[in-house]
């Protein structure tokens, strides 16, 4: 007993001595009288992150994303300057935000650049294409939304369920060919998704925030998660009495939900920025290239029973979270958020691939370069490409 | 017990709001340049400076001349000898909040305003106690030694005597002339050079207007516009002059990379006379237009009392600080008023 005692102990202390040395490392580097790496100039940075347009007045989000404290001493609006409000105050520490009032009399539909120097003369720049109110939360609002939302992702992935007595009746070969070209219509939607939210990081978040490494971190973590999760219920799905196809079917429309609660981002935020002729033609887009998510969710269930009742619920699950991203994207839209939930949805879907490809396999007794399943996977590709589009 | 609690609320009401005591909730109101007043709860970011806080003072600078150390030789020429001294190393608050290198003539951007009659012998000792290299060019007729330009005076000290006849009439201006020319142009190394007619020019209430830019972020674009390169200054504070009475502007323009400049006057026109040279105006007009050291005198006398602007026609230039405002005093009634009293 004792003997382990102090082994644990040792491995204990194996394991945190490193940790100290780092510790030390730290203090010596940046503890006082730590100066060593006291050269080269640091370059102050601020990112504008959003600019709302109100009542005869702009105020843009700015944040410190540079390495050492600012202060926000002078606000333009196309590169003139005006007198403005910080609120609390133009003093901001590494990440810290404040908000710029700038009284002026915009006009709708009018670009603008909003323009913020800070203490050493530098001056950071956002350009907006088109001014809007900044939308407020009405209840008619909210309903339209709603109504986007169902137009979007419940009515389309319903549709596409309707496939499913088609499906039922096809061959062996032909239904793997379905299951295919719904792995291929996912991989599109994950590789979509991934292209959104770097662009969307791009161009609204700070380097700081490696972009394209935090959307890559966020599809890991997502993928992970679901995978263990998505394991349990399907190693469990007999005794929760599922079968093993409503399960897939289930987490298909997961990941799908995921998904378009991204696109009820992307439609919200298009509304909330003015761009309402552009999110029309969005939404027509995404509801016929949605239709071909039922699709995916109706393949593995046509081999089971015929349950209307699951059906309708998982096109709910996958359909309906369009209406809260319009919500969310609508009345409080926040890039950071976007940039995150679509990496979820990316992640998620490529869980939900993988589960798709190793049920084919085990159906093809470990095949999965025959013609029926190839052909599917480009065609399903080759479907979200056209269908997108239109977007 | 209850010492305990109050302790503990006292300290989470001080962590919770650490700027109780700061008068955080005493709003702060600015007026917009459409006239309305705005109400904050925040700071207020307005390039407004204070007599009080400005570093380098416009109105200081708007009527200082600077005649030299006074002499004659025994032909009965007038000497005059002027100490000038380059730096590099200043950060200057050149508007509220925003801190830029500026380089300098005896610490000022523009330089002291040198003045002479024509005919006067100048003696200008330069002193380089910058870091870089500068010299000292002035438009004007010189020899060729004396020009600025191949005499390099060195830094950290180096010496250099600039020896010429004033001339000929006008407003010119002087500025380093080591390469890069314009970034020793646009950190500030210039200044003007008032040349007088021998036979004087009729009494005015004289300034001197120096337009100029900041490019604070070196992207080779302006950021700030200015008369005497405090952004918005005189808009501020504006210059008090008498109805009826001559004023007289020395202005030069030394505004980079935007290739034009100009200057409009407000409920008035102006008799103007280009580098000042010609003692019969050119023009009468209220907008000249100024390419890169284009320089002239403005004379007008204002007969109706109030606040009048004057400001790039430029409205870019306006609304990044070149704009000013003069306040026309009623001379005639004070004086009638004085006299009333008087009597």
């Amino acid at each position: 007993m004792a003997v382990s005692d102090t082994s644990k102990l040792k491995v204990a202390a194996s394991g945190l001595i490193p940790f100290a040395f780092v510790i030390v490392l730290m203090l010596y580097i940046f503890g006082p009288g730590g100066d060593m790496l006291d050269f080269g100039i640091a370059l102050p940075e601020i990112t504008i992150e959003q600019v709302d347009f109100i009542d005869s007045e702009i105020q843009a989000t700015v944040r410190n994303t540079g390495p050492i404290p600012v202060q926000v001493v002078v606000a333009d609006v196309n590169d003139r300057i005006q007198p403005a409000a910080v609120e609390p105050d133009g003093y901001l520490e590494r990440y810290e935000t404040t908000l710029v009032r700038i009284p002026f009399e915009w006009n709708e539909a009018e670009p603008y650049r909003i323009g913020i120097t800070i203490d050493d003369g530098t001056r950071f720049e956002k350009e907006i294409e088109s001014a809007a109110f900044a939308l407020k939360f009405t209840p008619d609002l909210a309903i339209f939304f709603a109504i986007i939302g169902t137009y979007v992702g419940i009515i389309p992935v319903m549709i596409g369920l309707l496939w499913l007595p088609f499906i039922k009746k096809i061959s062996k070969q032909k239904y793997h060919f379905f299951l295919a070209l719904t792995a291929g219509l996912l991989l599109f939607l994950a590789i979509d998704s991934i292209e959104e939210s770097i662009e969307v990081s791009n161009e609204n978040l700070a380097n700081s925030f490696n972009g394209a490494l935090l959307v890559s971190t966020v599809v890991v973590l997502s993928f992970l998660a679901l995978y263990y999760v998505g394991n349990k219920i399907v190693s469990k799905s007999d005794s929760l009495h599922f079968s093993k196809p409503v399960a897939i079917g289930l987490m298909i429309s997961i990941g799908i939900g995921l998904h378009n609660f991204g696109e009820g981002l992307a439609i919200g935020a298009a509304v909330g920025i003015g761009s309402i002729a552009f999110s029309t033609f969005l939404i027509v887009g995404f509801a016929l290239h949605n239709t071909t998510e039922g699709i995916a969710i109706a393949a593995p269930m046509s081999r089971g029973k015929l349950m209307i009742g699951k059906l309708a619920i998982m096109g709910v699950i996958a359909g309906s979270p369009a209406i809260f991203g319009a919500w969310i994207g609508g009345f409080a839209y926040s890039p950071f958020t976007s940039v995150i939930f679509l990496a979820i949805g990316a992640g998620a879907i490529f869980q939900v691939i993988l589960v798709l490809l190793k049920w084919i396999q085990k159906e093809n007794d470990g095949n999965l370069s025959n013609l029926p399943v190839v052909s599917g996977f480009a065609i399903g590709m080759l479907v979200m490409y056209f269908t997108s589009i239109l977007v | 017990m209850i010492v305990l609690l109050a302790v503990i609320i006292g300290l989470s009401t001080i962590i919770v709001f650490p700027s109780f005591s700061e008068a955080e909730f005493e709003l702060k109101t600015f007026v917009t340049h459409s006239g309305k007043v705005i109400r904050t709860t925040g700071e207020v970011i307005d390039p407004l400076y204070t007599v009080s806080t400005v570093e380098f003072d416009p109105m200081e600078y708007l009527r200082e001349f600077n005649y030299g150390k006074v002499s004659k030789l025994e032909d009965g020429t007038t000497v005059r000898e002027y100490t000038i001294i380059a730096e590099d190393d200043k950060i200057m608050e050149v508007s509220p909040g925003v801190f830029y290198n500026v380089w300098t003539y005896n610490g000022t951007v523009p330089g002291p305003t040198i003045r002479a009659t024509e005919g006067d012998l100048l003696k200008i000792n330069f002193i380089n106690n910058g870091s870089k290299e500068h010299t000292i060019h002035f438009h004007g007729i010189h020899p060729a030694e004396m020009d600025g330009v191949f005499e390099i005076v060195g830094p950290g000290g180096g010496k250099f005597i600039y020896e010429f006849e004033a001339g000929p009439v006008g407003v010119h201006p002087y500025h380093c002339h080591v390469m890069p020319l314009e970034e020793h142009i646009v950190h500030g190394l210039y200044g003007v050079f008032i040349v007088d007619p021998k036979e004087g020019r009729e009494p005015a209430d004289e300034m001197v207007m120096v337009l100029n830019g900041l490019d604070t972020d070196f992207d080779t674009e302006n950021n700030f516009y200015a008369a005497n390169t405090i952004p918005f200054y005189y808009q501020h504070h504006p210059i008090q002059i008498n109805t009826n009475e001559l004023i007289r502007v020395y202005v030069v323009n030394m505004v980079e990379f935007d290739p034009i400049n100009n200057f409009h006057l407000h409920g008035n026109l102006y008799n103007y006379y280009p580098t000042g040279t010609d003692l019969v105006p050119s023009f009468y007009t209220d907008m000249i237009t100024l390419s890169q050291t284009e320089r002239g005198i403005m004379e007008f006398e204002y007969t109706y009392p109030g606040k009048y602007l004057f400001h790039a026609h430029k409205v870019e230039f306006s609304e990044k600080g070149w704009v000013g405002m003069f306040l026309v005093n009623d001379n005639a009634q004070s004086d009638k008023s004085g006299m009333e009293y008087g009597s």
